[in-house]
């Protein structure tokens, strides 16, 4: 604890110097932490887990949510497949099917349905009645309303659907926080598909256990039907349409890697000139009898701090813009949210201390090292 | 007649610089009472720096015995060497070499972080230096605000502060005038005589050696004369 405060007040007595070691670990952990959120966000989209029970049908050979019809008649027989638990028709209306930065997605619902469906939808601001009261009414999800300065009673016009914001909602699933829940016949006729047509089914299954089963089931009923299904997990759709966004995603791990690598070489040279400024200290702390493992221990803490005080900063900001600016990557209609997370943020902090230790690996043995007597001799 | 405080018997210290072997010190041999404050002069190279620094504990002989009291430091590995320097030594620098990003009370609180003392006991007794030095009025001052001869004073109060049997000083006055020079002397004198201190000093002035209560001078490695002072006192 000592030689801690002895390394912290190095650090605050030498302000420029530290200021600027820490401002770049700062810029390369922020850049880290802004590739690992998005990695995490779209892991968690993609990503079946064992307790996923969602499946989306989906007209077969569909692009877009606009060359996926399939007829609402539909749900009773799927309804009525063994392992459906339930099932909800949705229409889809999105502004840009292609991949997007600001994609808005309108999602038409039967009114009756969408808290029975999804139970785990909490209305956050305003009200669930205020929906059901107006046909044209939506429920946003609170990216959707932070990214574009929405509450209550606002109303707001996209892919020339007007709506008048009902509610705000919230929920574990990060799909639905992105979205605009309208009521189905409304979204039918104001995007002009019309009655009757849906561009996907969501279906719940009673064992995650049976999602293959209960896919291939429903794409076997259909599949002499005029209108022939494709059903997979929705997270599997997601991996599938989104294939381009997902290698883009993908290769910027390399990106986080390199600002890793930055950050480690600015902390090593900022450790190592450090130490090498430091000569003649070191050589009277060795004097008053600190041992070789305290003088290496101070300068590791020196570099630990650096690197935690230096990506914590970064860390925390990029968590911080991603929380304000609510970015959403989408495709054909999937919607992407690139979500800071608590995990991210701990594995940030964690990353910072280990490249703060690792840099100051070297700097510390060689001050450790450095025989006294020529040190206080050096000039 | 007591043991002597330091013993050192045939000590030789040699190093190779290139294809040259060095002695800086060739088979002394020396004994120090306890509370005796000892002068060591010579001209360059006669060894006095590379004697005090054996007797310090931050070098080591080539051969011979060293005993400081009671213990031969000579035969200490280099971990148990720092940890008896810890305890035992309190070392003073010609150019005071205080750690410039630190204040005089943190300089001279140093040699306490490697006690189990709290910081509440470690205040107490870096005042008590900084009032035996007389400068209890500076203990916020940082090196670069201070002159001299009160950055060799808050040097002293750091090598006191721990309570060392042994203090070891390398021309402590050789980078002051001769005002901060004689208080420094009479400082030194006083935990001589008043502390029990043994002291070890190496200087070139006379002057400063005249306030010892013996000198010796070295010439090429060895002993060649003893003298005592008819009064101590700088």
């Amino acid at each position: 604890m000592k030689l801690l405060l002895l390394a912290l007040k190095n650090i605050t007595r030498h302000r420029l110097r530290s200021f600027l070691t820490m401002a770049g670990v700062a810029a390369g952990m922020f850049l880290f932490t802004a590739v690992e959120t998005m990695q995490h966000s779209l892991a968690t989209v993609t990503k079946i887990s064992a307790d996923d029970t969602t499946l989306v049908v989906y007209r077969e050979n569909r692009f877009c949510p606009a060359t996926s019809r399939l007829p609402e008649y539909y749900l009773p027989t799927i309804r009525k497949i063994p392992g459906v638990e339930s099932a909800i028709p949705i229409q889809i209306a999105v502004n840009n099917c292609g991949a997007s930065l600001d994609v808005i997605t309108f999602r038409g619902v039967p009114p009756e349905n969408l808290q029975r469906y999804n139970p785990d939808l909490e209305v956050v601001a305003g009200s669930f009645d205020a929906w059901l009261q107006r046909s044209d009414a939506a429920l946003i999800g609170e990216n959707f309303a932070r990214r574009r300065g929405l509450k209550p009673g606002d109303t707001f016009e996209a892919v020339g659907i007007n709506v008048l914001v009902a509610g705000i909602i919230r929920s574990g699933n990060a799909q639905d926080n992105n979205v605009a829940y309208v009521q189905l016949p409304f979204l039918q006729q104001a995007s002009k598909v019309g009655l009757g047509t849906v561009t996907q089914f969501n279906v719940k299954v009673d064992d995650a256990a049976r999602l293959e089963s209960v896919a291939s089931a429903i794409d076997e009923t259909f599949k002499s039907d005029a209108q022939p299904t494709h059903t997979r997990p929705e997270k599997a759709f997601f991996a599938e349409t989104a294939k381009q966004m997902v290698e883009l995603i993908g290769f910027t791990r390399w990106l986080g890697l390199g600002a890793v690598a930055a950050v480690l070489g600015l902390v090593a040279n900022a450790v190592l000139l450090i130490v090498r400024g430091r000569v003649k200290e070191t050589a009277i702390l060795q004097t008053l009898g600190f041992s070789r493992l305290m003088i290496g221990l101070l300068v590791s803490f020196e570099g630990i701090l650096l690197g935690l005080l230096g990506g914590g900063t970064g860390v925390a900001a990029a968590v911080a813009f991603f929380q304000w600016q609510s970015f959403t990557l989408g495709n054909e209609g999937l919607t992407l949210a690139i979500t800071p997370d608590l995990t991210v943020l701990l594995k940030g902090l964690v990353v910072a201390l280990l490249l703060g230790l690792l840099a100051s690996l070297y700097p510390a043995y060689r001050a450790a090292r450095q025989p006294v007597i020529e040190s206080l001799n050096a000039a | 007649m007591a043991a002597s405080f330091i013993q050192i018997r045939n000590l030789t210290k040699s190093f190779k610089k290139g294809p040259n072997l060095i002695t800086p010190l060739q088979d002394l041999s020396l004994d120090v009472p306890r509370g005796e404050f000892l002068a060591l002069m010579g001209p360059s190279g006669s060894g006095k720096t590379t004697l005090l620094n054996l007797i310090a504990g931050i070098d080591s002989p080539t051969s011979g015995e060293l005993v400081v009291s009671d213990r031969d430091i000579a035969r200490l590995s280099r971990a148990a060497l720092t940890k008896w320097r810890s305890r035992h030594v309190g070392y003073i620098f010609q150019l005071y070499h205080l750690v410039p990003i630190l204040s005089a009370f943190e300089n001279i609180e140093l040699p306490l972080l490697l006690t189990s003392l709290t910081r509440a006991e470690r205040r107490v007794r870096v005042e008590a230096a900084l009032d035996l030095v007389h400068l209890a009025d500076r203990a916020q001052h940082r090196p670069t605000e201070l002159s001299g001869g009160q950055e060799q004073r808050v040097a002293i109060a750091r090598a006191i502060v721990h309570d060392p049997d042994l203090l070891v000083a390398d021309e402590p006055t050789g980078d002051l005038d001769s005002e901060s020079a004689g208080a420094i002397l009479r400082l030194l004198r006083k935990l001589s005589t008043d502390h029990g201190k043994t002291i070890i000093m190496v200087t070139h002035d006379p002057k400063a050696a005249a306030a010892a209560d013996r000198t010796l001078h070295l010439e090429k490695g060895q002993l060649i004369e003893q003298t005592q002072p008819a009064t101590s006192g700088p």
